[in-house]
C-alpha cells in the first residue's frame, strides 16, 4: 500500500517495529546502523546460541522487510552523507535522544527548510520538549511512568512489567500512523512535518479511560493480581494456565451455566453449584466465602486439566474459556495456522529455517506482510547509496574514511 | 469539530462495540474527521452498560468509559433489525469514506452491509473489519471476549512472577494493541484511495495484531526452541532491573541499569555505600548473576526515599528511573501536561471528565477534541435531516416505527 515511500529507519529498539510495520505496508524502508553494525540493536539470544550480531533473534525478528546500510553518524562525514540521504528520504524515523539533531546542527527548523517534504518522526521516552523530555527510560521505566505497571501484579509484591517489552509494541503502530497522517496532510500541502511521539503517552490508551474512570477515587484502585475486580481470571490448569471470566453481567450467563452443566456431566459439580440461578448473578454481591466456595469448585475442575483438554471442551460448549499460551503453543494455535499467520523464513548461511509473524492484517488490494528478512550488517550500502546520488568514488571514500 | 486537523472533511461510519473500535476511530476525530457511530437502544454498546449494576436501570448515557472513548464523536440510533433502517444505514455508507465494523464475523453480512456488499455498492469506500480472530478464519464464530485474545497470544504467560502464576498485563491488551493497527490501516488505505481513486476492505485479528507484536518472542522461540516465561520484572542483559519501594503507602520507583556508566552514577547517587563496592558487581555480568542481591540492598536504600525526589535525583545523575505512576498521578503527571495530553470536556450526563489525546503530536497540525463523547442517538436530527435531508415529519414517523431507535 506504501509502495515508492522512502524511508530511512535510525531507530533503536524502540522503534524497530515502527518501521517493520511501514516495510510490511511496502514501503522501501532502509534501516541505517553504524559501522561494524548495530551493537545495542544486535543483542543476544542469538541463533543456536552463537554470539555474532547476524544471528541476534531480536534484530532478524524486528528488521524484516528492511534494506540495510551503515553510516558513522558520529563523524562529520557520516553527518554530511546523511544530509544527502534525507534528499532520497521521504520519511526520516529516528529514536535521537531529543536535542541530537541540534547538536549536530541540524535540528528539525533546519531539516524542515533543506527538505520541506521531509516527514520525521521522533519515538523518546517523553517527547521533543517538557520537563521530563531529557529523562532516559527504557520499557520498564516507561511502562511504570505511563500508569500499566501500579496496576499489574500481585497486591503483596512490586508492581510488574509484561517481560517483553509492550511499551515499545504500542508506540509503533501510533509512530506509523502519525507518519501517515503527516504523509496525508503532505499529499495538500506539499510539507512535512515532525511527528513527535512520546512513548509514555503512548502507554496511556492501555488503561481505556482509567485515569478519568479511577483518578479521583479513594482510595485508588490497586493491582489485585490474576483477578479483575474481585474475581479471578486467570486460573490454573493441570500443564498451565487458562483464562476465563466470571464478571461480565449478563453475557456472561450463558457461559457460566454451560461450565456447570459440563462440570455436571464430568460429576465435578456439587449440588449447590448445579442449583444456582445465574440470571441474576453478580460476583460484585458475594461475600468472600461464597466467592472462594465458588472459586474453588471451578479451579478444581480447571486443574484437573491440561489447557487443550479445557480449551476443546469450551468451544464444543460455547464458553469464553482460552489458554494462557507460551510462544510454542502460539505457534501451533490451530486458527492461526489455518490464516497461515506463521510464514518460514530460510537462512542458509546461517543454516537455519525459523517461523515468523507473517502480517498484521489482510488488505484486499495488497499483500500485507514480510517481504524479506532483516538486513546483514551494510547489506545493501551500494545499492542505497547509489540510489541517494552518491558515485562509486564517493562511497568508497566514505568507506576508507571508515564512515561506512 | 472545528475544521482544523488532517482529516477535516472525513466521514467515518463506525459500527460496533466495545474499546477497540472506539479508538481506532477517536485518533481521526482528534484530527477533525467527523465519525458518526450507528447504535442501537435495544442493543446498546456493553461499554454504555459496563457502569451498571445487575438488576438496576441502566442509564446508558451515563457510561464514563464509553464518554472518554468517543468524544466529539456523533451518535445516531437506528434498530438496524428493521429493513427502513437498514435503508438509512446505506445512505450513510453513501456519506462515509470510510466504515468500521467491530463485530463478529457475519453480523453485518446477515444485515447487507458486509464489507463485500458495501463495496460493491461504493468502490471507492474503505472498510475496516476488526474481530478476535479474523474474518476469514474458519473458526471465527468461536466464543470469546479480549481477555482470552490476549491469553490466546502470549501476553499472560509473558506477565507475572515466575514462581506464580500467569497474570497478563492490566487492561486488555488485545484491545489497545488492535485499535493501533486499524487506524494505521485506514490511513495507509486513505493514501491508496488518493492516489489511485479505488477502496478496499481490509480485515483486522486482535489475536494476530498481538502476535505480530510478540515476533522477537515468537522467533525466538521457532529458531531456538526457546520457551521465554514471565521474569517478574527482569531483563536479560540488565542488572539492576526492577521495581523498588520508596517511602509511603504502596509507593514504587522503576530502576533499570543497562552498562557501567549508569551503575557507577546510581552507586553515586547512593552515596557509595560499601556494599556496592562488592567485587561481584563490577561489570554487568557479575551484576546480573548477583542481581538477588543488589535488589536486596538497593531496596533497602530507595525504602527510605520518596518516589518522585528519588526519580529526581536519579535521573539528574543519568539513571533511567521512573515513578510507578497511578490513574491519580497521571491526571497530575508535568510532562502530560506539558504535552496536553488530557482535555476537560463537560458531558451531559457525568459532567466534566478528562479526555485523552493520542500519544504523538503533529508539528504543524495541532488537533484536539472539543466535544464529549456522544448520549445514544443524540444526533438523530441532525444526521438524518441535514445529512439525508429527511423531513422532520419522517423523522418522527420512523421514530414512532422503532426505526430510529
Amino acid at each position: 500500500m506504501l509502495a515508492e515511500l522512502r524511508v530511512l529507519d535510525c531507530s533503536d529498539e524502540s522503534g524497530f517495529l515502527a518501521g517493520k510495520i511501514l516495510g510490511d505496508l511496502g514501503a522501501d524502508v532502509v534501516k541505517v546502523e553504524p559501522p561494524g553494525g548495530d551493537r545495542d540493536g544486535r543483542r543476544p539470544p542469538y541463533l543456536a546460541g552463537v554470539v555474532d550480531p547476524e544471528r541476534s533473534l531480536s534484530w532478524l525478528a524486528l528488521n524484516t522487510s528492511k534494506r540495510g546500510i551503515t553510516l558513522d553518524l558520529e563523524r562529520a562525514a557520516g553527518r554530511s552523507a546523511f544530509r544527502r540521504l534525507l534528499a532520497w528520504a521521504d520519511v526520516l524515523l529516528d529514536t535521537f535522544a531529543p536535542g541530537t539533531l541540534d547538536a549536530w546542527g541540524f535540528g528539525w527548523d533546519t531539516l524542515h527548510a533543506e527538505h520541506p517534504r521531509l516527514v520525521r518522526c521522533a519515538i523518546t521516552p517523553f517527547g521533543q520538549t517538557g520537563p521530563h523530555a531529557p529523562f532516559r527510560a527504557r520499557d520498564l521505566v516507561v511502562v511504570a511512568m505511563g500508569g500499566n505497571a501500579a496496576m499489574t501484579g500481585d497486591s503483596d509484591r512490586p508492581p510488574l512489567r509484561c517481560t517483553m517489552p509492550t511499551a515499545y509494541y504500542h508506540a509503533a503502530p501510533e509512530a506509523v500512523l502519525g507518519i501517515l497522517m503527516a504523509l496525508h496532510a503532505r499529499a495538500a500541502s506539499g510539507r512535512g512535518q515532525q511527528v513527535d511521539v512520546s512513548l509514555q503517552e503512548t502507554q496511556l490508551s492501555t488503561l481505556l479511560g482509567g485515569p478519568g474512570i479511577h483518578g479521583n477515587v479513594v482510595p485508588p484502585p490497586r493491582r489485585c493480581g490474576a483477578r479483575t475486580g474481585g474475581t479471578r481470571d486467570v486460573w490454573p490448569a493441570g500443564d498451565g494456565h487458562v483464562s476465563f471470566d466470571l464478571r461480565g453481567g449478563a453475557a456472561r450467563v450463558p457461559a457460566l451455566g454451560a461450565l456447570v452443566a459440563w462440570m455436571s456431566e464430568t460429576g465435578d459439580a456439587p449440588e449447590w453449584l448445579r442449583s444456582q440461578a445465574w440470571e441474576h448473578f453478580d460476583p460484585n454481591a458475594l461475600d468472600a466465602a461464597a466467592l472462594d466456595r465458588l472459586e474453588a469448585a471451578f479451579g478444581a475442575f480447571f486443574a484437573a486439566r491440561s489447557m487443550r483438554e479445557l480449551y476443546a471442551g469450551a468451544l464444543a460448549r460455547r464458553i469464553p474459556l482460552a489458554p494462557c499460551n507460551d510462544a510454542r503453543e502460539v505457534l501451533a494455535q490451530p486458527q492461526l495456522r489455518d490464516r497461515a499467520l506463521f510464514t518460514t523464513i530460510e537462512y542458509p548461511e546461517l543454516g537455519a529455517a525459523v517461523e515468523h509473524p507473517a502480517f498484521f492484517a489482510k488488505a484486499s488490494r495488497a499483500e500485507i506482510g514480510l517481504r524479506r528478512r532483516a538486513p546483514r550488517i551494510g547489506e545493501d550500502n551500494d545499492a542505497v547509496y547509489r540510489e541517494a546520488g552518491f558515485t562509486r568514488e564517493e562511497i568508497e571514500k566514505l568507506a576508507a574514511e571508515g564512515a561506512l | 469539530m472545528g475544521a482544523r486537523g488532517v482529516y477535516a472533511g472525513l466521514h467515518i461510519l463506525e459500527l460496533g462495540a466495545g474499546a477497540a473500535g472506539s479508538v481506532a476511530t477517536r485518533y481521526f476525530v482528534e484530527q477533525g474527521a467527523t465519525v458518526l457511530r450507528i447504535e442501537s437502544s435495544a442493543r446498546p454498546d456493553f461499554l454504555r452498560m459496563l457502569h451498571a449494576k445487575p438488576g438496576e436501570p441502566v442509564d446508558v448515557d451515563a457510561a464514563p468509559i464509553f464518554a472518554l472513548l468517543n468524544p466529539d464523536k456523533w451518535s445516531v440510533a437506528l434498530d438496524l433489525e428493521k429493513p427502513a433502517a437498514r435503508a438509512l444505514a446505506l445512505r450513510l455508507v453513501d456519506w462515509a469514506d470510510v466504515v468500521t465494523q467491530h463485530f463478529a464475523p457475519g453480523a453485518m453480512e446477515t444485515l447487507g452491509l458486509g464489507a463485500e456488499q458495501l463495496l460493491a455498492r461504493k468502490p471507492e469506500l474503505i472498510v475496516v473489519t476488526s474481530s478476535l480472530f479474523g474474518h476469514t478464519d474458519p473458526h471465527c464464530h468461536d466464543p470469546r471476549l479480549g481477555g482470552q485474545g490476549a491469553a490466546i497470544a502470549g501476553f499472560h504467560h509473558l506477565t507475572g512472577w515466575p514462581d506464580r502464576e500467569a497474570l497478563g498485563p492490566y487492561g486488555t491488551i488485545t484491545d489497545s494493541l488492535s485499535p493501533r493497527y486499524v487506524a494505521l490501516l485506514i490511513a495507509a488505505a486513505l493514501l491508496d484511495r488518493g492516489r489511485h481513486g479505488v477502496g478496499q476492505h481490509i480485515d483486522v485479528s486482535q489475536i494476530e495484531t498481538g502476535v505480530y507484536s510478540l515476533s522477537e518472542w515468537i522467533v525466538r522461540a521457532s529458531a531456538n526452541g526457546e520457551g521465554l516465561a514471565r521474569a517478574g520484572n527482569r531483563q536479560a542483559g540488565a542488572a539492576p532491573h526492577g521495581i523498588y519501594p520508596c517511602a509511603g503507602d504502596d509507593a514504587w520507583i522503576a530502576i533499570s541499569v543497562f552498562d557501567d556508566a549508569a551503575w557507577q552514577a546510581l552507586v553515586a547517587a547512593m552515596g557509595s555505600p560499601a556494599w556496592a563496592q562488592d567485587a561481584r558487581f563490577v561489570g554487568a555480568l557479575g551484576r546480573e548473576a548477583n542481581q538477588a542481591d543488589i535488589d536486596r540492598a538497593l531496596a533497602a536504600w530507595t525504602r527510605g526515599e520518596s518516589a518522585y525526589a528519588l526519580m529526581a535525583k536519579l535521573q539528574a545523575a543519568g539513571v533511567a528511573a521512573g515513578v510507578v505512576q497511578e490513574f491519580r498521578h497521571l491526571l497530575r503527571d508535568p510532562q502530560l501536561a506539558h504535552r496536553r495530553h488530557f482535555t476537560t470536556l463537560d458531558h451531559a450526563a457525568l459532567g466534566p471528565l478528562p479526555y485523552e489525546r493520542a500519544g504523538f503530536r503533529l508539528s504543524e497540525s495541532p488537533g484536539g477534541f472539543e466535544d464529549s463523547g456522544p448520549l445514544l442517538g443524540e444526533d438523530n436530527d441532525v444526521v438524518l435531516g441535514e445529512i439525508l435531508g429527511l423531513s422532520e415529519d419522517e423523522i418522527a414517523r420512523l421514530a414512532a416505527e422503532g426505526v430510529i431507535a
